[in-house]
């Protein structure tokens, strides 16, 4: 049996269907976490269970509510499960009513019953079961409480069989059905629910987090500290760490390879191919840690929901939305789940827009270039550097808003619908399981395609086009793509080079892969004691290229990862392809600008 | 007991006389959503938006006529506009505040 797991954003669907299922799914304290729908098999039974987005109605308008609608309106289903926040139990009821509609098993079940018992709220399941036809059971999907309950409701669950309100029939249009709905809605709930009025701690947090004069400092302070852990000093030790280790194993593999007698080209694929090209990228695993630990907390405490509340009136005068801040803060860290989030901006046009601009932000696989030309060619004022290309993201991304919101989107008018949840304390282990999964995601790519393309460079690095092993790397089959394309290059690096505009390109597979790919360059090339930029090939950088290829690299076409999620979300090819033109034609011209300035203040 | 009988009387005489105001002050007496300050509690009269989407995901979310809307709080830069109904809180900008047309309560 297939069971759908209906409910409002934000009313813990999947927390629950984490519960029932066993499996770890994404939960966040912000509205539209589930962007499609997942399914897991019933501990302890046959049982399907799908978990679908989150919806306020059944009346199809918006992606979310199409992807419901029509697996409820589906034979597949055979049953659902509509979860309803308990904490504001008259709106979750009005999906309810629509779901009892649907000649399907439903089970209600109150979730956060907890909260609300907390708060004062009394409720009477067996009076609302009534009322509503089905059973009613209370439960605590975050403290497992419940759950005994709630399986034996749905191995007991039947079909409501009359019609559920007569008089929906005679309503003559869509706005009389939803009054009719919320009259019936508010009956039962006077019927079986007593509601205390309180002061919840919600509402004084708030009057501190979004006071007049607090709300921007509160969020430059959390901002910077996002930044300072993560990517600044803190995170920026570790990586010096976890380098050196690498170097040295590096050195040891080398050495007892040499030792066995192993042939120069195994000694060569081994250690400036694969240590090389995947070390480049694991020695910031610690970092990056840091970062998913940090976004993971704001995106569960409900922090989210507040800084898209605070900040919409300036994203509306940019004809974006206060949600799209959602995906730029994610965007930190992957633009992947960053672009998917968009999907609960109401406004398509607003959507479309922020989905363009969010690789735009440095995320999480930029950091390794960042960290390296900063670190190499800005010394003491590194960390003013990196910080200076976020400033520098968040400028060009209110720039092309705005030319956007001129020639692209003239005639939209946005709007902004956001829920206020609760403060939530974040579980520990749901925390530590998320994080790991995007490190592990970052380790498993390092392992993977990371890997593979190292070998595949070390390759087209080693042999010339009539594959002879061993020529010299300026003869190499990569150095004859790259000097077909370093033109390109040239206005931004001064100089043509083939080594620079290879790397770069390999953005394309995962930005993380140009540091790679300049490791195992500069590994093969020529003697890399001084580091990847102190070696022969790349000496040519200057501050002023450096900062011209950093500024490329991060506004340029993103990942592949990326590139599939954004032509998810725009819908079509053509689209895809304005908009990655887009992207990467504005990196070269802002690349270009940077080191023409770079050279006349004599960088 | 009684004193409690007598507010909910005063109340209900309170709302007639403004239905009747509202009717025969035409559109002079209209008072929108966005009108309402802070606590300022208010029952919706009617709501009209030429996006019939919006129109349907405002009803969806419980602003249906009659329900009755509490502004808790502006943004901290004076928009969006923090409600609450049905026991939810809800933000929304002034602009499509402003298309609903209400009754001040208190």
């Amino acid at each position: 049996m297939k069971i759908a797991l209906v409910g409002n954003q934000n009313s813990g669907k999947t927390t629950l269907f984490n519960r029932l299922t066993g499996l770890n799914q994404k939960v966040g304290n912000w509205a539209g976490v589930t962007i499609e729908k997942k399914s897991g098999t019933l501990k302890g039974s046959q049982h399907e269970i799908v978990d679908t987005p989150g919806v306020y109605s059944l009346n199809a308008y918006t992606l979310e509510e199409q992807v419901t609608h029509s697996f409820i309106e589906s034979n597949e289903c055979e049953m659902i499960i509509n979860i309803v926040d308990a904490t504001s139990i008259e709106r979750g009821l009005y999906l309810t009513t629509q779901l009892l509609e649907h000649n399907k098993k439903v089970v209600v079940a109150l979730n956060m019953a907890d909260i609300a018992a907390k708060r004062g709220t009394e409720i009477d399941c067996e009076k609302l079961s009534n009322s509503l036809g089905v059973s009613v059971v209370k439960i605590s999907a975050y403290k497992n409480i419940g759950m005994k309950e709630l399986l034996m409701a749905i191995e007991n669950a039947e079909i409501r069989s009359e019609q559920f309100i007569d008089c929906i029939r005679e309503a003559k249009d869509n706005e009389e059905v939803a009054v009719i709905r919320y009259d019936f809605i508010e009956k039962i709930v006077e019927e079986s629910i007593k509601v205390k009025k309180t002061i919840t701690i919600t509402e004084k947090i708030d009057k501190v987090i979004l006071n007049r004069w607090l709300a921007l400092p509160i969020f430059a302070v959390i901002m910077f500290l996002v930044y300072f852990l993560s990517v600044g000093i803190v995170g920026g030790l570790t990586v010096d760490l976890v380098g050196g280790l690498f170097e040295s194993a590096g050195a040891g593999l080398s050495n007892w390879l040499i030792s066995i007698g192993a042939s120069g080209w195994t000694v060569s694929l081994l250690v400036d191919g694969i240590l090389a090209g995947v070390g480049a990228v694991l020695a910031f695993v610690p970092q990056l840690i840091i970062l998913f630990l940090l976004i993971t907390l704001l995106e569960t405490t409900g922090y989210m929901s507040r800084i898209a509340f605070t900040f919409d009136i300036l994203f509306k005068k940019l004809g974006l939305s206060g949600k799209s801040l959602i995906p730029f803060i994610i965007g930190i860290g992957c633009s992947v789940p960053a672009i998917m989030s968009t999907r609960t901006i109401e406004n398509k046009d607003e959507r479309i827009r922020t989905v363009v601009m969010t690789p735009f932000v440095p995320c999480s696989a930029k950091l390794p270039i960042i960290a390296l030309f900063s670190g190499f060619f800005f010394g003491n004022n590194a960390g003013l550097v990196s910080a200076s290309l976020y400033f520098f993201s968040i400028i060009v991304i209110i720039i092309s808003a705005l030319l956007m919101k001129k020639f692209v989107f003239k005639n939209s008018s946005g709007t902004f619908i956001s829920e206020l949840p609760d403060y939530k304390m974040p579980s520990f282990s749901y925390v530590l399981k998320e994080v790991w999964d995007k490190v592990f995601a970052f380790i498993k790519k390092a392992g993977t395609i990371i890997l593979l393309s190292s070998v595949v460079i070390w390759f087209l690095l080693s042999f010339s086009i009539k594959f002879e092993y061993g020529v010299d790397i300026q003869d190499s089959m990569l150095a004859l793509i790259g000097k077909g394309l370093s033109w390109l290059f040239y206005p931004m690096l001064g100089t043509f080079s083939w080594e620079a505009t290879v790397s770069a390109i390999q953005g394309l597979v995962a930005k993380e892969q140009v540091v790679s790919s300049m490791a195992i360059i500069a590994g093969l090339g020529s003697d890399m004691t001084e580091g990847i930029l102190g070696s022969g090939v790349f000496a040519f950088f200057t501050s002023a290229s450096a900062y011209a290829f950093m500024v490329f690299n991060l506004f340029s076409s993103p990942c592949f990862g990326a590139i599939a999620a954004m032509k998810k979300e725009l819908g079509s090819t053509r689209k895809l392809l304005l908009a990655v033109t887009f992207q990467t034609t504005l990196a070269l011209i802002l690349s270009y600008i940077v080191y023409g300035v770079g050279l006349l203040i004599g960088g | 007991m009684l004193i409690s009988v007598n507010i909910q009387l005063t109340q209900d005489f309170r709302f007639d006389i403004m239905l009747i105001k509202v009717n025969i002050g035409e559109f002079m007496n209209i008072v929108h959503l966005s009108d309402l300050k802070k606590g300022q509690r208010a029952k919706v009269v009617s709501l009209y938006n030429d996006n019939a989407e919006l129109k349907q995901r405002l009803l969806d979310m419980g602003i249906a006529k009659g329900v009755v809307i509490k502004v808790k709080k502006t943004a901290p830069f004076g928009d969006p506009v923090n409600i609450e109904l049905r026991g939810y809180q809800l933000c929304l900008r002034k602009k499509d505040l402003s298309q609903i047309d209400i009754e001040v309560i208190e």
